[in-house]
Order: C-alpha cells, then sequence, then structure tokens
C-alpha cells in the first residue's frame, strides 16, 4: 500500500510539529503549511490525499471557514477535516452546512481516534 | 448610560441628598405661605390672633430653614455617614412638627383646617424612615395633640380661639380662611402625591439602569471567559501532543519513572481540558449571544451510546462499568448539544465519584410526551446538607474536593441550565456514602 500523504494547515507550529511526529508513526507521510495560501499552493502542487485544516485562523475566523470552500473548489473530492478549538455545534457562527468540510474535529484529538477517521476516508 | 456606572452606595447618598434638598424647597413654600397668609390676616382681615407669636414662629421657621440650606450647601462637598444623614433629617422632622404644632396652637387649634397638615408631615416622614420610627413619630404627635388638648380644657394653658364675635363680617372671613384652607389642603395633597408618583417612576428607572448595567458586566465577564478560554485550548492541544509523544517512546524509550510522571501530567491537562470545556459551555449558556437550540430528532440510545464512548477511556482506568437500559427505539425531538452537556457531566461525574470498579447504570424510560433518564452509581453521594446546593454556579461538595482536586464547579450548573432550555426537570437522590441518582425528565417535542 502506497504512503497517504496528509497536508495539515495550522498556524500553530506546535500543533503542525506534534500532528506530524504522531501521523508520521502511523504511516502517513506529512506535509505542513502554517498560512492557507501556502496550504493551497500545495494542495494544487502536491496532491495530498486528505487535508487537516484549522478553522479557527487568529487573524479572521471566516478566513478557516472560507478556505475549506476553496479547497474543495480545487478538488472536490479532496476529505478536508475541519479542527476546532470548540466542541458544541452551537458554537459555531456557520452552521455546518456552510462549510464544505467532510469532518468536524475538536482539537485536541487523541490520535487513535483521528486515525481512525482518517483511515475510514482513504 | 453614564448613569448606569454610578455605583451604588454615591447613588444612594445623592438620591437622600435630593430629598432633603426636596424637603427644603417645600420649607420655603411653607415659609412664605405663612407670613404671606399672616400679613394679609394682620391687615385685610377682621380676625384677632397673637400675632406677634405668629411672626416669631415664622422667623424661627425662617432661620431654621436658612440654617439647614447651608448646612446642606456645606456637605454638598463632603460625604456624611448615614448617621449623620439621620440625625440630619430628625432635627428638621422634629422641628417641623414643633413649629406646626404651634402655629396650629395659636391660630384656634382643632378648629383650625391647617391642623390637616399633619397628615403631610406624616406623608413626608414615610418617605424616610422605616415604619417603626414613623409609627413613633406618628403617637408623639398624637400624644401632643392629646395633651395640648387636655391642657386646654383644664384651662392649665389657654385657648386662641380663631373668632371671637359672631357678626356677619367675621363670618364671612371665617369661610374664607376655611375655604382657603381646604384649597391649600387639596393642592399640598395634589403635589405630594404627584411627586410620590414621580419618585417611584424615577426609582424604577434607576433599577432598570442598574440591572441592565450588571447584566452588561455579567455579558463583559462571559465573552472574556470565552475569549480566554479559546486560546488556551491551542496551546492544551499541543502540550497533550507532546506528551503523548513522549509516552508513546517516539523520542526513544523512556525510564519508568519519567513515563509515571508524564502520564500524571498527562491526567492534569486532560482535567484541564474538561474544565475549559465547561466553562466555554457555560460562558455560553451565560452570554446574550443569542442561541438557537436547532432541535432534531434523536435516538436517546445513540446519544447515551456516543457519550458514554466519550467517556470510556476515564472509566477504564477506573475499572467502572455501564449497565445501560434503554430501548432502542426511544426517540425524542430535541437539541443534541445540550443532550450532551447534560449526559456528558453527568457520566462525568458518576466516573470521577464513583469507588474503584464501580457500576454506573443508566436508565431511560418512555410515557406519552416524557422521557424519564436516569444516571445512578454507587459513588460517594453526597451530604444531605449540600444536596441543596449542587446545582450552584462553581460549587463543590467537600468530598468532591477531597476526592478530585481539578474542577470547576460548573459541570451540574450546566446540566440544570441545558435541562432548563428543554423544558425539563431535574431531580437528585443521594445519601452520603451511598451513590447519587440523578432523574431527568424531557418533554418530546416531536
Amino acid at each position: 500500500m502506497a504512503q497517504k500523504t496528509i497536508l495539515i494547515i495550522d498556524d500553530d507550529l506546535d500543533i503542525i510539529e506534534t500532528v506530524t511526529i504522531l501521523l508520521k508513526n502511523e504511516g502517513f507521510s506529512i506535509l505542513s503549511a502554517d498560512n492557507v495560501e501556502k496550504g493551497l499552493e500545495m494542495i494544487k502542487g502536491d496532491n495530498p490525499d486528505l487535508v487537516l485544516l484549522d478553522i479557527m485562523f487568529p487573524e479572521k475566523k471566516t478566513k478557516g471557514f472560507e478556505a475549506a470552500n476553496q479547497i474543495k473548489e480545487i478538488n472536490p473530492d479532496l476529505p478536508v477535516f475541519a479542527f476546532t478549538a470548540i466542541n458544541r455545534e452551537y458554537n459555531f457562527d456557520f452552521s455546518k452546512e456552510e462549510i464544505k468540510a467532510d469532518e468536524f474535529i475538536n482539537k485536541p484529538v487523541a490520535t487513535d481516534k483521528l486515525v481512525e477517521l482518517i483511515n475510514k476516508y482513504l | 448610560m453614564d448613569k448606569a456606572f454610578i455605583p451604588t452606595e454615591t447613588m444612594e447618598f445623592s438620591n437622600l441628598h435630593m430629598v432633603i434638598e426636596w424637603f427644603i424647597k417645600l420649607r420655603w413654600i411653607a415659609c412664605m405661605g405663612v407670613l404671606f397668609t399672616l400679613i394679609i390676616f394682620s391687615t385685610y382681615l377682621n380676625i384677632h390672633l397673637p400675632y406677634r407669636i405668629l411672626f416669631s414662629i415664622n422667623f424661627f421657621l425662617i432661620s431654621a430653614n436658612t440654617a439647614y440650606n447651608l448646612y446642606l450647601v456645606k456637605i454638598k462637598r463632603k460625604v456624611l455617614t448615614n448617621k449623620e444623614k439621620k440625625v440630619f433629617l430628625h432635627i428638621q422632622i422634629i422641628s417641623d412638627y414643633t413649629l406646626l404644632i404651634l402655629l396650629i396652637y395659636f391660630t384656634g387649634y382643632l378648629e383650625n383646617p391647617m391642623i390637616y397638615y399633619l397628615v403631610f408631615h406624616i406623608m413626608l416622614t414615610s418617605f424616610l424612615f422605616p415604619e417603626r420610627t414613623l409609627i413613633i413619630y406618628t403617637f408623639a404627635t398624637v400624644c401632643m395633640l392629646i395633651t395640648i388638648s387636655l391642657l386646654q380644657n383644664r384651662m392649665i394653658i389657654p385657648y386662641y380661639p380663631l373668632s371671637i364675635s359672631d357678626d356677619f363680617n367675621q363670618y364671612f372671613d371665617r369661610i374664607i380662611f376655611r375655604t382657603g384652607g381646604l384649597a391649600s389642603i387639596l393642592i399640598i395633597t395634589a403635589y405630594l402625591i404627584a411627586s410620590i408618583k414621580d419618585r417611584i417612576n424615577f426609582k424604577g428607572k434607576m433599577c432598570e439602569v442598574e440591572l441592565s448595567h450588571y447584566k452588561s458586566l455579567d455579558k463583559i465577564k462571559s465573552n472574556f471567559i470565552l475569549q480566554v478560554t479559546h486560546e488556551l485550548r491551542g496551546p492544551l492541544a499541543a502540550v497533550i501532543g507532546y506528551h503523548e509523544i513522549l509516552l508513546k517512546g517516539l523520542t526513544g524509550e523512556l525510564p519508568e519513572k519519567s513515563i509515571t510522571l508524564l502520564t500524571k501530567a498527562n491526567k492534569r491537562t486532560d482535567n484541564l481540558l474538561t474544565m475549559i470545556g465547561e466553562m466555554i459551555d457555560f460562558a455560553y449558556m451565560k452570554s446574550e449571544k443569542e442561541v438557537i437550540y436547532e432541535e432534531k430528532k434523536l435516538s436517546l440510545f445513540d446519544l447515551i451510546s456516543e457519550n458514554i464512548s466519550l467517556v470510556r477511556d476515564s472509566a477504564k482506568k477506573k475499572g467502572i462499568s455501564f449497565t445501560v437500559n434503554c430501548a432502542k427505539n426511544i426517540e425524542l425531538r430535541t437539541n443534541r448539544d445540550l443532550i450532551n452537556m447534560i449526559l456528558g457531566n453527568l457520566l462525568t461525574n458518576s466516573i470521577k465519584y464513583s469507588h474503584k470498579d464501580g457500576d454506573v447504570s443508566i436508565t431511560c424510560s418512555k410515557k406519552k410526551k416524557e422521557v424519564l433518564l436516569i444516571i445512578s452509581d454507587q459513588g460517594i453521594g453526597i451530604d444531605e446538607n449540600e444536596l441543596g446546593e449542587i446545582f450552584e454556579e462553581f460549587y463543590r461538595t467537600r468530598t468532591a474536593r477531597s476526592l478530585e482536586k481539578d474542577g470547576t464547579g460548573l459541570g451540574l450548573a450546566i446540566v440544570k441550565r441545558a435541562v432548563k432550555s428543554l423544558n425539563g426537570k431535574v431531580n437528585v437522590y443521594s445519601r452520603k456514602g451511598n451513590g447519587t441518582s440523578f432523574h431527568i425528565t424531557l418533554p418530546d417535542k416531536s
């Protein structure tokens, strides 16, 4: 089985570091971007198999939401997991229907749960 | 809105200050009224009265009011203690009662319609003092009136009648006097009632302003908690990630002791995460942010299973098992977030406060338009004295605190609010050392 590539888009470099180490350990190949623009470039250039996207960017809350939709515009079949720091539906300023993410994951998440979810999509 | 930020103490003072000002103003009107009446009486009407004494009383009233007024101007710059304010008011009220009774005494006493002015004095006194003081003043006034009557009756003190002879002119003057007296009473009654109404309205408005002030403070507080707790999740996620990397030995095998310590660190971080979650939930519920609780038809069994799976790890660590007794076909139209808050918090508590290898049972049943959900544990239980307080915000029982260091004391407050938002009811049954059972009744809105 070919190694699957996962792209992490998060502005927190420590989160990138930890997720990278933990997922590499699970046998994935990891790409990372610390902003949405870089991330979009990588999606076009490096063809990741799945994207983990932090949708709570500090610059502007909507940016993360928009990013999910932009990713889907580039590649509608690419699975996108949206990471949020919030754990309830009502905490979103948008309804989940408006955001084109395949899964919403509350940060932090246990690695085995994350891997289980990733494997569902790959 | 600026008024909203005056601290209560100052507001109370300025309020009392205003009342005193108002009293002094009223007294000035009274002084002028008496002076004017005396001049008219002594020059135009054929009524014989001890005018010299009456003018002296009026002069005394004017002097007293000047003194009060000067004092008021002086104290405006410094804050009086409550006691000083009270003494000042008592002096004014006693002087008012005395001077009024004297004025009446020298002008026909009970024959004088102005005796009803005492009613106004009692009304004004009632503004300022509690019931007991008011009763004392009223009683003292009545005693004084009776004493004067008795003394007059025994001829110990003279009687000053309003009229001496019965000729027609005097009769006409008396009519004018009585009509004038009655008119003034009516006017003053109308004025006082209007003022009282104004004052009540004003107080009501002040209360509203204060209430909205506190509400906005509460909102600021909730938003602050929300902001802070959100910001805390990011760093925590990183810390938990690093812990996991180290514990999994991805950086090399760790000595046994390091693993033990890291596991401890990890447990505390997990607790912190739970606490942050609780604070976010709580802040959201308290902030005035319009929360629309979307309702969907949900299977209670699924909701219970989902929530159990979230706490399975911590249950496993303590050897706690769950017994679910719930028909799979029980559905209710409700909000997922709120149910998750209720189940999440109650399940977390049941694990936290169970003994090792304990059992937690979850039972649900449906009758008509209601669903009853019971979560019972056989844990440490709750002291009878503390049962009434467990739903209070930030309250943690003594045993809970000794057993589990970390906790916000918000869990059950959230449960209570969530149940309330769903128009349900929550009851708790517990005995110290004998486990706890939460009974939740939820309406099925389908």
